[in-house]
């Protein structure tokens, strides 16, 4: 009865319409959905500044000494490197800076603060060397033409850095980061990550020094194949204002965002991606080219926002201490056949290596010595027969061909992300528990290889390397 | 064709069900339209060019041309969000839910899993003839027959309005 009562109430209320509570409640019952779907979009992580990043496992205790760390650029690679960090123990985290300050700086304090790290936030990198006095060491992923600067500011403060390939986009830039190194007596350590990689290290110390296993090295060949990227863009909303760009060296949003097809600011994709792989053919060989010819244009991409060259083939000459080595690299940005990968070939074998997972073997020539030995000491697996090609299928085997090789693969996985022994190296070394994977003078030499591949294209003839281009 | 009466009511359990049905593909709506328009550059132009079977020729005609591509991404993301509101809220129920399906059906005719037609970009199962387009369609379509936003809904007030008149 009272209930009806109420009820009436309410339609008396109501009037014209006729709406009894019910009928309210009712028809506005579906509405807090709308409220959840508003407070989970807000909450989700998106192309915005919410912290958001790999799920990390909590470095394990730690009781070496602490280090303190900051990082200068917090952009693509910035976040990879924060990334790996975020997995070694023993750092805490100051300071960082990127002069995206809504979107990079923002995203990189957040991620820090939620693990933990009470870090500062900085615009310019002079600001932050004023404020932080008590930083052991910096890692730097800012655009090329900033390294050389960047670089040399912290190691004069007396910090030790840990500063991204290419180490400059001028080998004048590069001399004078070694020239600083060598002045202040910091570590300074290049971003070449393969250096620190366990199955680099085991191909270079066992495979080749150890059990010579490729014989006399003649040929390498190598690759960075990628398919056809877009450009990068931004949201809008966090445009950087045309003064600001411009006080840190570009012109426009669109250099900032792609500053690595912009010449003076970055190197183009044979030093973005040849690099890591051409200081490979340095490392292993344990030598320098002594000249390069290379193939090379904008043959893709709009000239006028690509200024460096989509497509290289390069063709450099070694004089090793075994004899002269021919190898070609290549690094083409619109096709991504066979991804990337570095292969050297010997008279008793090859060596193909990648830093993706999977992709590495090793091949004995049929004329070779037997590899027994290494594969029970645990330095190759068991080998594979290849299958020889049904016969009557089409597959003639001609005289003129060798039979094919017995095939191994290397028993050394790297389960970590790609740069975190490189930047554990890093860290070792300032603790004085181990010697830099790639220091200043390693990193010159191959920038010096690289940047020549560039002024071969440019310049069009065979670039001889002088000797004293490799001395600092 | 007629059922027997009693086959016919579905009972209050089955009308909170198929609202909260009616409420799910809302949201799926809802999210998929805000996120595109969240990405300034989204367009269906990619989508669309990889159209296979009867659709073909009328989606690379609008892929290729640049008015046609703009109006159709601006119905796309503002018809999701309007789609979206809508069922969530109930508000005009079964011409949304047509009107849903409808676009749901234009999607699964985008790249339907065919026997013989093979895609090259990776779906996140595995269909046959039947994907989850056809399944949210025909939910859709199942919503244009029971009014569920006569009961939960904004269009609860509606219907006492036309009472009234």
């Amino acid at each position: 009865m009272e209930n009806e009562k109420q009820e009436s109430k309410e339609e008396e209320k109501k009037g014209s319409l006729n709406l009894s509570r019910r009928d309210i409640v009712q028809g506005l019952a579906t509405v807090p959905f709308l409220g959840m779907f508003g407070w989970s979009w807000a909450k989700k992580d998106g192309p915005d500044t919410s912290a958001s990043g790999p799920v990390i496992e909590t470095p394990k205790e730690f009781t070496g000494k602490e280090l303190n760390v900051a990082m200068l650029g917090m952009g693509a690679q910035g976040q990879v490197l924060l990334n790996s960090c975020l997995r070694i123990p023993g750092l805490k985290f100051k300071a960082v800076c990127d002069i995206w300050t809504d979107l990079n700086l923002k995203r990189a304090v957040n991620l820090l603060t939620k693990y933990g790290h009470e870090v500062t936030g900085y615009e310019d990198y002079r600001e932050m060397l004023e404020n932080e006095k008590d930083l052991d060491a910096v890692i730097i992923a800012t655009p090329d033409f900033w390294h050389a600067e960047h670089t040399i500011a912290f190691l004069e403060a007396g910090v030790h850095v840990y500063c991204e390939k290419e180490m400059s986009n001028t080998i004048e830039g590069a001399r004078s980061m070694v020239d600083a190194q060598k002045r202040t007596g910091k570590l300074l350590q290049i971003g070449h990550q393969r250096r620190s990689n366990p199955r680099y290290i085991h191909c270079k110390k066992k495979l080749l020094e150890e059990a010579d296993i490729l014989g006399r090295i003649t040929t390498i060949n190598g690759q960075w194949n990628r398919g056809v990227q877009p450009d990068l863009g931004w949201p809008k909303r966090y445009e950087l204002s045309q003064e600001k760009l411009e006080k840190y060296g570009f012109e426009t949003m669109h250099e900032f965002r792609n500053w690595r097809w912009y010449k003076g600011l970055g190197g183009g994709p044979i030093v973005d991606l040849g690099s890591h792989q051409i200081d490979i053919y340095n490392w292993f060989l344990d030598s320098k080219p002594v000249s390069v010819m290379a193939s090379g244009g904008v043959d893709y991409y709009e000239k006028d926002t690509h200024e460096w060259y989509d497509s290289i083939i390069a063709l450099f000459e070694y004089q090793t201490e075994k004899g002269t080595v021919r190898a070609s690299y290549q690094t083409i940005t619109t096709n991504s056949s066979e991804g990337y990968f570095e292969k050297f070939m010997g008279d008793q074998g090859t060596l193909s290596i990648s830093e993706s997972a999977n992709k590495s073997g090793v091949y004995r020539e049929v004329s070779a010595p037997p590899w027994d030995e290494w594969v029970n000491k645990g330095y190759l697996s068991k080998p594979e027969k290849k299958e020889t090609p049904a016969a009557g299928e089409g597959a003639v085997v001609d005289v003129r061909e060798t039979a094919s090789p017995e095939s191994h693969t290397i028993p050394v996985e790297l389960n970590d992300p790609y740069h975190q022994p490189h930047l554990q190296n890093f860290f070792d070394a300032i603790r004085g528990e181990a010697e830099l994977n790639c220091p200043a003078e390693d990193g010159y030499e191959t920038a010096v290889t690289v940047l020549k591949v560039n002024e071969a294209v440019e310049k069009g003839i065979t670039v001889k390397f002088n000797p004293e281009e490799y001395v600092i | 064709m007629s059922f027997d009466k009693n086959e016919q009511t579905i009972g209050s359990g089955g009308i909170i069900a198929l609202t909260l049905l009616r409420i799910l593909i809302g949201w799926h709506f809802l999210y998929e339209g805000f996120y595109k328009l969240a990405q300034e550059s989204w367009t269906a132009k990619p989508v669309l060019n990889g159209s296979k079977w009867i659709m073909n020729g009328v989606y690379s005609w609008i892929a290729d041309s640049p008015s046609m591509l703009s109006f159709v991404d601006s119905l796309n993301m503002y018809g999701m969000v309007i789609l979206g509101f809508g069922l969530i809220l109930g508000v005009f129920t079964r011409w949304l839910a047509l009107g849903g399906a409808v676009l749901l059906l234009l999607f699964y005719l985008i790249n339907p899993p065919l026997p013989g037609l093979y895609y090259t970009t990776p779906t996140e199962g595995h269909y046959l003839i039947v994907n989850k387009n056809l399944i949210e369609m025909m939910a859709l379509v199942a919503l244009v027959f029971i009014p569920t936003g006569k009961f939960f809904g904004l269009d609860r007030f509606l219907y006492a309005f036309l009472k009234k008149s």
